[in-house]
């Protein structure tokens, strides 16, 4: 698609603030619940974020639609502090200390739901992908933008439909971290990093490659603080992905494409 | 888009410049408030942090200022040779950002004319402002800045009212070498910035000394959102006591994962944070059984002409703002009273003569004893341990001072 949304963060925040909104309200949904209306709410922002702004540069330079996204990333994450304030939420559920412990491994029940959905999520959109109408308009789009105008696909239409996409798995990422992590408006910039650094590392616009990607750079991570200690879990975990691409520039799983 | 008709353009853009005209004289008059008699208040400049990180504790910073203004503005004022002035303070939002605070401190002393400025909230925001105050000379007192950092530079223009960073969690240790049986591990987690670290080293140079084995150390960024990697390491060393070097927001992510891990040791204590009333309605049941090292408790017995006594102070506190005051309010009010006897016994408002003053005072307050060494640092004022119970602040150390015995060992999660 040739589209770099550096919102995407932003949108991840969004999401985020949508799941604390509704938990803290008269409705009290619990944060997993919640993420089909966050991603509802988040498909339509970025279906008209798309069709409004992001396609009016969509035949320039790539550079063009990155700053346009950035633009909108920063404007989305300074109205989010000027209307929610800078204090950091969180969500804390009945559930939220418990664990699951195991052969002296202790795994909290939260995080191990957060990997179920999150492999539910990617499944599911790699099917979608894969077979349904609007999935392959969506890859015959981004493999030749005239060809699939010739062959009556609706472009700026589909263009819109795969960013609303995006916007909307960004907002399900956003409620499932917000049980875990505090919610603030600038919570979007290290989520937005490690999805760039996932999806390279899993090879661009490969489905399964991102999921593969994510528990690679998670173990990274993981093992790089213990090993080297906290504040070296981001270098490690740029050090491994600047050797992945060194030998497989096409990430751990993407193949060279035509 | 244009006019059709030329002549409607300009009448366009003379309407446009009456209103413009007119616009600017309405604010421009309006623009600053002008006291009735400004020769009478004395306005003290302060870049807090209402938002970011340290949201919560500039918030109680600014209670704790603010309390003392209303306080002393309704008794008439403080008095000055002789004179009685009102008090005001002007705040700027430092975003809980040290270079922001100091560009802020800066505008507060070159364009706002103050000549009294009370500190930010926390050791990075005071370090950055307290070379500014130092260039401009004007003094400034300091309620929540502990690194003693700042105070190692040869500055004269800086007064820390607060005990040094290095005793928070010493008091921790002392209380644990009276329990019965007596811990003997320990586990300190320190935040990457300088007050957390002077307090790790503070109290691990005093677990070194007393018999204490230190099983595990480790750093972390100040703004880190994930401190999973690091309880595991702490679990898997099974430490009797847990001390956390950090601001609130570190202490609630660290108890969130000793939580989720189910880490359970017999003491845990954070340099910051459990004092705090948003620490409680945050955790919970969970906040019960954690100590923290206190600069001030409610059960304090000093006394002091201003505000009486700690406990009137936590009553009048309690009454106009619906929460018990923590000690980063008492320190702020206790930083403004402050200046009030260093402008008493200069008896002049020139920042010279007050910072002379400040150099030399040695009052009692309901705070503790403000007395500076040489560097500003008040030295003379010991620390407490509070410890949650049933929701509420304990004060379990120093013994003299102590309202409640320890609850040792902490019982199981969800049993608190």
């Amino acid at each position: 698609m040739n589209v770099i949304n550096i919102a995407h963060g932003a949108f991840i925040m969004l999401g985020a603030y949508l799941t604390y909104w509704l938990f803290v309200g008269p409705m009290h949904l619990d944060p997993f619940l919640s993420i089909p209306l966050a991603m509802l709410a988040m498909f339509v922002l970025a279906y008209l974020l798309q069709r409004v702004l992001v396609n009016q540069v969509i035949r320039a330079p790539m550079l063009a639609t990155f700053l346009l996204t950035f633009g909108i990333s920063i404007m989305i994450a300074n109205l989010a502090q000027i209307f929610w304030s800078s204090d950091i939420r969180e969500i804390t559920t009945a559930y939220s200390g418990t664990s699951l412990s195991f052969g002296g491994l202790t795994v909290p029940w939260v995080r191990l739901w957060t990997l179920l959905i999150a492999i539910v999520l990617t499944i599911a959109l790699q099917a979608f992908m894969t077979r349904s109408k609007i999935g392959r308009a969506i890859r015959a789009t981004s493999m030749d933008v005239d060809a699939a105008r010739l062959s009556g696909v609706g472009v700026a239409n589909i263009y819109a439909l795969t960013f609303g996409i995006g916007g909307a798995l960004a907002a399900a990422a956003g409620s499932l971290v917000s049980v875990s992590y505090a919610i603030t408006p600038s919570m979007g910039d290290s989520f937005l990093v490690r999805a760039f650094v996932v999806s390279v590392l899993g090879g661009l616009g490969n489905v399964t490659g991102a999921l593969v990607g994510g528990l690679v750079y998670g173990v990274i991570e993981s093992f790089g603080a213990l090993w080297f200690g906290e504040g070296f879990k981001d270098v490690v975990a740029m050090v491994a992905l600047l050797l992945v691409l060194l030998f497989r520039p096409y990430g751990l799983i993407g193949r060279a494409t035509a | 888009m244009g006019f059709a008709n030329d002549r409607h353009h300009r009448l366009f853009a003379f309407l446009t410049g009456i209103a413009a005209a007119a616009l600017l004289a309405v604010t421009g008059a309006a623009g600053t408030p002008q006291p009735a008699a400004a020769d009478d208040v004395i306005t003290f400049g302060a870049a807090l942090s209402a938002t970011g990180r340290d949201a919560r504790e500039g918030a109680l910073t600014k209670e704790g200022y603010d309390f003392w203004a209303d306080y002393v503005n309704a008794q008439g004022g403080i008095k000055v040779a002789g004179k009685m002035y009102k008090v005001a303070i002007k705040y700027y939002d430092d975003a809980s950002d040290s270079a922001t605070s100091a560009k802020l401190v800066e505008r507060l002393i070159t364009q706002d004319n103050i000549k009294f400025i009370l500190a930010p909230y926390g050791s990075s925001a005071t370090f950055a402002a307290s070379a500014i105050t130092e260039k401009y000379q004007v003094p400034m007192v300091d309620p929540n800045g502990a690194a003693e950092a700042i105070f190692n530079r040869g500055f004269h223009y800086t007064f820390a009212i607060l005990s040094p960073a290095k005793k928070y969690l010493q008091g921790i240790l002392e209380l644990a070498q009276t329990m019965h049986p007596r811990p003997t591990t320990v586990a300190v987690l320190a935040a990457n910035d300088q007050f957390s670290i002077e307090v790790a080293a503070g109290v691990r140079d005093y677990a070194k000394q007393n018999g204490f084995t230190e099983v595990f150390y480790s750093e972390y960024p100040p703004d880190t959102k994930d401190v999973a990697t690091l309880l595991t390491q702490v679990k898997a060393k099974n430490p009797d006591i847990i001390l956390g070097s950090g601001h609130l927001q570190d202490s609630l992510l660290i108890m969130r994962a000793a939580k989720d891990q189910g880490v359970q040791s017999k003491i845990i204590g954070f340099s910051v944070g459990p004092s705090t009333p948003d620490f409680i309605t945050s955790l919970g049941p969970d906040a019960n059984g954690v100590m923290g090292g206190a600069q001030w408790t409610t059960a304090l017995t000093y006394t002091d002409p201003v505000f009486g006594s700690a406990q009137r102070y936590t009553r009048l506190f309690q009454a106009k703002y619906n929460h018990l005051p923590d000690y980063h309010n008492a320190e702020s009010s206790a930083a403004c009273e402050t200046f009030q006897y260093a402008m008493a016994k200069a008896g002049s408002l020139d920042p010279d003569k007050v910072r002379d003053a400040l150099a030399s005072l040695d009052i009692d307050t309901f705070y503790g004893k403000i007395k500076f060494d040489s560097r500003g640092v008040n030295i003379y004022k010991p620390m407490a341990v509070e410890q949650i119970q049933k929701g509420v602040h304990e004060t379990v150390w120093p013994e003299d001072a102590a309202n409640a015995k320890p609850i040792y060992p902490l019982p199981p999660w969800g049993k608190r």
